[in-house]
């Protein structure tokens, strides 16, 4: 009896210790993640009260008026509509154009891996990287890539100095640089698939066609969704192409809104309502954030 | 594929199937690494060939433009600055991120679906309107410009990313070994220190990496938190673009050197890539 009873204390007094061990473990990641999301997202809601275009270091309260102003400007609802055309022109290009070489390298009978990790390089370059590359290759009197336009296709006009062919130019290099993500996260979900369904379906007879839509996208949907989601947060993240590039031109072509939070903030010095700025983008994101998680928790982890 | 020829028409089909998707292989590979391949070769080159179209693929390689921005262009600072604030930033994030994603994985919290979203948020928030704040703030402690803030800055998507992958890895950790070292009387820390650690480390290296790389390829947070004294080379690459136009040779020489490194440590951990970019949602 007492036994037992000692038994009993000593392991609610491990299963203590446990928790005691987790809490601390856990405190430290806590307190950071408040100190770099929650007191930076307070005091930007805080800068959003403020106008500092008198002065810097004495802002004057203003109450909502930085609000009123940004939900009210053309050109910031202009920035958004812009961004959203200019990501969804971007993720739709990588997200089909990644999903065929998936499928393309899931076929080969050899070599899978070489072909993958070679194709794969531009995700390890610095985005800023990419941009001056993009501007090198692409600049009408010395660029390689501009010559071969030139040369075998008769176009030979500067691409960023018109707002169409700028547009083109940034969305070629994001494609460039982050379609071989989706293939990466596409061809690990292919790899992982029940190899039996797709042999019973080869043994009915199934053509390709109907083996994609059958078997194949039902089975490799949740790893689709993960790339897409993955890439629409990242594509709202950065700006270094624009600012390397274009700065926004030509003729705000390319002014995206997370660049104009930049300029509205660091070249205007407004920051008041750069911050409404801010706090909207992070409402937008947050959005997408939500919805990776309940992806995550149903699926395989 | 001499099978091919004697099963008849339909493993020839095959076989020029199989033909057809190398050739596009092998074209995708190209669009892939031809711009990289470009940048290195064009940084060998002097000026006078560097322009030269069609391009000439047999030259002289010069490491003329490299002995100038290390000797004259004050380049090793740039890069001295890059290599302190991505390790730094790399080593708080992997400290605290490895003790808080065995917590998460291991513990019971009540609202783990919560802090859940509330690290991958801070992970995807978008950059600039992380800097703002961050800048502000920085302004009134005096600390625009400065190695900590920088660090600070990095740390801001480097922690939220260490500790998500942090928690996939130690969840592919079997925690048997852990309870049965529990029983021999080790404490819970002790099992994290001595078993549940180790077991992860290819996984912890793998997340290290990836976060030099987030923090070493970074030129926005640079470009508004650093001083003169602080600058990173992703900065040192744009101030090389001017209104009276590009130091193409120094430039592509800056873009291999930020590259180069970054292809050999993503190479080295091919196989925990797929995990580390899709935040752990996928194997």
């Amino acid at each position: 009896m007492n036994k037992a009873r000692e038994l009993r204390a000593h392991r609610r007094g491990i299963l203590h210790d446990e928790k005691l061990t987790e809490r601390l473990m856990i405190t430290p990641a806590i307190i950071a993640l408040a100190v770099i999301s929650i007191f930076p997202l307070l005091y930007m809601l805080y800068i959003s009260m403020f106008d500092y275009s008198m002065s810097v270091n004495n802002p004057t309260f203003v109450g909502f008026q930085n609000w009123a102003r940004v939900l009210k400007s053309k050109t910031f609802w202009a920035c958004w509509k812009r961004t959203g055309y200019i990501a969804g022109i971007g993720i739709s290009v990588q997200m089909v154009l990644g999903i065929a070489v998936a499928l393309l390298i899931y076929r080969l009978p050899k070599g899978q891996n070489v072909i993958l990790t070679l194709f794969m390089l531009p995700v390890f370059v610095a985005p800023i990287v990419a941009g001056l590359l993009g501007r090198f290759l692409l600049n009408s009197t010395y660029g390689f890539y501009s010559w071969i336009l030139s040369t075998f296709f008769g176009y030979s006009e500067e691409l960023f100095a018109n707002p169409t062919g700028a547009v083109i130019g940034i969305v070629a290099i994001d494609v460039w640089e982050w379609t071989p993500l989706v293939t990466m996260i596409v061809l690990a979900g292919l790899q992982s698939m029940d190899l039996e369904v797709l042999e019973a379906a080869s043994i009915d007879g199934a053509s390709y066609l109907a083996k994609l839509r059958y078997v194949i996208f039902p089975l490799a949907s949740r790893t689709i969704l993960v790339a897409l989601l993955i890439r629409s947060m990242d594509i709202l993240r950065y700006v270094d192409t624009i600012t390397i590039i274009t700065e926004g031109g030509p003729a705000d072509a390319t002014r995206t809104s997370g660049y104009y939070l930049m300029q509205t903030a660091f070249r205007f010095q407004n920051f008041g309502q750069a911050a409404v700025m801010g706090i909207i983008m992070i409402a937008v994101i947050s959005v997408l954030g939500k919805l990776f998680i309940r992806l995550m928790g149903r699926g395989v982890m | 594929m001499s099978k091919g020829r004697k099963k008849g028409a339909g493993s020839t089909k095959k076989l020029v199937l199989n033909i057809v998707l190398y050739i596009i292989a092998v074209f995708l590979v190209l669009w892939s690494v031809l711009p990289i391949l470009w940048m290195a070769i064009s940084s060998l080159k002097v000026s006078t060939n560097m322009f030269t179209l069609p391009p000439q693929f047999i030259f002289r390689p010069e490491l003329g433009t490299y002995k100038y921005m290390f000797t004259q262009a004050g380049f090793g600072k740039f890069l001295a600055n890059s290599l302190i604030a991505s390790i730094s930033s790399t080593l708080v994030a992997l400290f605290i991120g490895s003790l808080g994603g065995y917590a998460l994985c291991r513990g019971r919290f009540k609202r783990q679906k919560d802090i859940s979203f509330w690290i991958i948020s801070t992970r995807m928030a978008p950059i600039p309107a992380v800097i703002l704040p961050l800048y502000m703030i920085f302004s009134r402690l005096r600390m625009v410009g400065t190695m900590p803030g920088l660090v600070f800055a990095y740390t801001t998507f480097n922690l939220p990313f260490a500790l998500w992958m942090m928690m996939a890895f130690f969840a592919d950790v079997s925690p048997a070994l852990e309870e049965a070292a529990r029983v021999d009387g080790t404490s819970k820390f002790g099992a994290f220190l001595r078993i549940a650690l180790p077991a992860a480390s290819p996984g912890l290296a793998a997340t290290g990496v990836l976060c030099m790389m987030f923090a070493w390829n970074d030129y926005v947070f640079a470009s508004a938190l650093s001083g003169a004294s602080t600058q990173t080379i992703p900065i040192a690459a744009s101030l090389l673009v001017t209104q009276t136009g590009i130091a193409w040779g120094q430039a592509m020489a800056t873009g291999t050197i930020i590259v180069m490194p970054m292809l050999l440590g993503g190479l080295l951990m091919r196989k925990y890539l797929v995990k580390g970019f899709s935040m752990g949602a996928v194997k």
